[in-house]
């Protein structure tokens, strides 16, 4: 009981830690105050900040499965003060480190004096510790209290939905529907996170439409991969070479040099997706044979030779060798040239909503069914009568065409494109962004997105730490949350299995015992 | 009486090891039809013949007189063969309706294009296809469970939601390796009514592996007897009974049957 207390309000403490890190205080602060219409931008980072504990508090609640009012409030606010304690460690050390005059913004380019004035009231640093701490622990008894008064009091289904589905609640004789269908919650959340993020490139400049574009970009890697390693199961390492496959494909058909064929953007980019899924198909023939970490290496060496050949002098009449090809060409539509960042963003998004839905619309289908099972038995797919080898490749063509729209994006963007744009570590990153986010989910990879190539681009002074850092984080995710930070429904029943029985079971008959 | 499936003098070999030596056996269509014999006599590498993941060195292997060596697994179970495992192989991390669902597979057509746009062909199969594998989910017994992990589901449970997914490729031949393995008699007793019924209410063949002899000899019409890969015996299970070579090779003292 007191355990998933404290796990909540570490994972909160975390989480806020990060949106600091992130720069919620300094331009988010600005952003929200401008969208929600806040007094004062401190509102908008301590709604933010306060809303995480909240949720965390109520999803402990929920965990703890409680019956009494008093644990239920005790237990928020104890997750509540974990989450504040570590939350008002960071300020205070933040805070005193910049009244000794200390440059933070050295390696925490978005941590301004005036952000750091937000977090800490205005305060002297301890003080600021102990109030921020306190603001938490209040926000922790809110969350709970919320979540066991909409429990006792059988709050209207439609409330209560939203908080279960906040809690990624689930009842077990409902979990197909969940899985296959929409329920009105995700669906909410799905619309205004789209809202956002259609407005979003209209607040933000040059530099925020550039780093989120990149972040995007990789979203469309992980939603590709994930189609093959998370729904599939085949483990495939070397998926940047699908990327480069695109960005080769716009830049060699639309630069001046090395041929000069100067083509329409328009017509290149279902060239570079096509090309990428056929290539995928070529690779995925041979190689889709072999299981496991077999199938790993041998993909593992294809991204290699792709690097090591554009790279080559043997093709420098063809690729542009190490030098790379300038000057890509970007799109125009009606005159009007859309080779910003500004525009490259929507362009970003509207791959990312095609991905996400090609995504979701294929795992409830029967080729997801197909997949999955071939992930769980290849044999027993087979002898279900599922032609394993054409699924596999099914997977390996749509994931390498995804591959190929972002590397069109990519290498358009930039205006340039080069061999060392496609090293071994992007398609490390992509797997990693995977991994941590959630195998199979699709919010998950947005998360991992954000964490492995936002914050890095956000802590550009840390960069020579970047690998370290990955490293931990990979060990940290596989030992504490190996299902990833946003899971999918059903990964987290694979995981946690046992734990949603428990917590389903005591669902049934919340009220009892509430006196 | 014709034959679901014949078998002519089939050979599978490893290394030096013959794991099935020259098999022949002709399946009644709509019997019941047992294999028997000693651990390690070539009872399931015959199952993996007949169902395409091995490939017999000789022989011939004929289902609805259409030759089945040479064909992938996939094909052959398209073909209207379907098996159970000795140890239940469930894909674990699916519900148990998904399980069905998936043993449906071959007799479904929606593709990439029809999920992504979600053609109201599509939408009707999907519909039809779980409304199906609920009633499978019933006629094994395991209504409510639908949603269930099958990981989750007990011992009993996973063997049913087997043969459920077995039943969802719509097969005339049904291979069940072992069903009864790790059951107590009162569930032994349901499996051979159960297995009954699938014959009588569905006009399955059965061709079926088995070590528990009151199950063989209760539920078969035609028994064949394996040791070290080689058919020993063939006949009722009267006629198994009394044959010698089988009591010595395989049944020993005779006092399995001191009751008939």
């Amino acid at each position: 009981m007191k355990h998933s207390n404290l796990r909540n309000g570490w994972v909160g403490g975390i989480v806020n830690i990060f949106l600091i890190l992130l720069g919620l205080t300094g331009l988010a602060g600005t952003l929200l105050q401008g969208w929600l219409g806040l007094p004062s931008p401190a509102f908008g980072v301590w709604v933010s900040l306060l809303g995480v504990v909240v949720w965390s508090a109520a999803r402990a609640t929920k965990a703890s499965g409680t019956q009494s009012w008093r644990e239920a409030l005790a237990g928020g606010a104890l997750s509540g003060l974990l989450s504040g304690g570590i939350v008002g460690l960071l300020v205070g050390l933040l805070a005193t480190l910049d009244a000794g005059s200390v440059e933070i913004r050295q390696w925490l380019v978005q941590l301004t004096p005036e952000a750091i004035a937000l977090l800490t009231f205005g305060v002297a640093p301890w003080l600021a510790t102990l109030l921020v701490a306190g603001v938490h622990a209040l926000a922790g008894l809110l969350g709970s209290a919320l979540y066991f008064a909409a429990i006792t009091y059988q709050w209207q289904a439609s409330v209560k939905g939203v908080l279960q589905d906040a809690g990624h609640s689930i009842s077990q004789t409902q979990v197909y529907q969940r899985i296959a269908g929409h329920p009105s919650a995700t669906t909410f959340a799905y619309a205004a996170g789209a809202i956002l993020l259609l407005t979003a490139p209209l607040y933000l400049g040059r530099y925020w439409n550039y780093t989120l574009g990149t972040v995007g970009l990789y979203v469309i890697l992980g939603l590709g991969l994930n189609i093959v390693v998370g729904m599939a199961g085949q483990l495939v390492l070397g998926y940047g070479a699908f990327f480069a496959i695109g960005a080769y494909t716009v830049a060699l058909l639309t630069a001046p040099t090395p041929h000069g064929i100067m083509m329409n953007f328009w017509l290149v980019v279902p060239i570079g997706v096509i090309l990428a899924a056929l290539s995928g198909v070529v690779l995925g023939l041979p190689v889709l044979r072999m299981r496991g970490d077999y199938l790993a290496i041998v993909t593992l060496g294809f991204g290699e030779i792709i690097r090591i050949l554009l790279k080559s002098d043997a093709l420098i009449e063809f690729t542009g060798g190490p030098r790379g090809v300038r000057a890509v060409g970007g799109p125009s539509l009606f005159g009007i040239k859309m080779n910003n960042e500004f525009y490259f963003t929507y362009f970003i998004i509207i791959g990312i909503i095609l991905a996400a839905y090609i995504t979701a619309q294929l795992q409830k289908s029967r080729v997801g069914r197909a997949w999955m099972a071939i992930r769980g038995d290849e044999d027993v797919a087979e002898a279900m009568g599922i032609m394993t080898l054409k699924y596999k490749l099914l997977a390996f063509a749509i994931a390498a065409g995804l591959a190929g729209l972002s590397g069109v994006l990519f290498a358009s963007r930039n205006k340039f494109t080069g061999p060392e744009d496609f090293t071994l570590l992007v398609s490390i990153n992509v797997l990693s962004l995977v991994i941590i986010g959630g195998m199979g989910s699709i919010p998950g990879v947005i998360m991992g997105a954000l964490i492995l190539k936002g914050l890095p681009e956000i802590l550009r002074e840390l960069s020579d730490y970047r690998m370290l850092a990955f490293g931990a984080l990979l060990v940290l995710m596989m030992i504490l949350r190996p299902e990833g930070m946003w899971p999918s429904t059903r990964q987290k029943m694979e995981l946690h299995g046992d734990e949603e029985k428990a917590e389903t079971s005591e669902h049934t008959e919340p009220a009892r015992g509430v006196a | 009486m014709t034959h679901i499936l014949q078998a002519q003098s089939v050979t599978k070999q490893f290394g030096g090891l013959l794991a099935v030596n020259a098999v022949t056996l002709n399946v009644p269509t709509e019997s019941i039809f047992s294999i028997i014999g000693p651990n390690g006599a070539g009872k399931t590498t015959f199952f993996n013949c007949v169902t395409g993941f091995y490939k017999p060195e000789r022989g011939t292997l004929l289902f609805d007189d259409k030759p089945l060596i040479g064909r992938r697994p996939d094909q052959i179970t398209g073909l209207g063969v379907a098996r159970t495992y000795q140890n239940i192989r469930l894909f674990n991390e699916m519900t148990a309706i998904e399980n069905i669902l998936v043993g449906q597979h071959h007799r479904l057509h929606a593709g990439v294009l029809g999920a992504l746009f979600q053609l109201p062909r599509t939408q009707r199969e999907e519909r039809q296809a779980l409304e199906e594998a609920y009633t499978l989910l019933e006629f094994v017994g395991l209504s409510g469970k639908g949603d269930v992990f099958a990981k989750n589901l007990p011992y009993g449970d996973q063997r049913r939601l087997e043969i459920a997914r077995a039943l969802a490729c719509k097969p005339k031949l049904l291979l069940l390796d072992e069903p009864t393995a790790g059951m107590n008699p009162a569930e032994t007793d349901d499996m051979m009514t159960f297995i009954r019924q699938l014959r009588d209410e569905l006009q399955i063949t059965i061709l079926l592996i088995e070590h528990d002899m009151r199950l063989v000899m209760g539920v078969s019409e035609h028994i064949v007897v394996l040791d070290y890969g080689m058919k020993i015996a063939e006949g009722t299970p009267a006629e198994i009974q009394s044959n010698t070579r089988v009591i010595e090779a395989y049944l020993g003292r005779g006092s399995v049957f001191a009751n008939d």
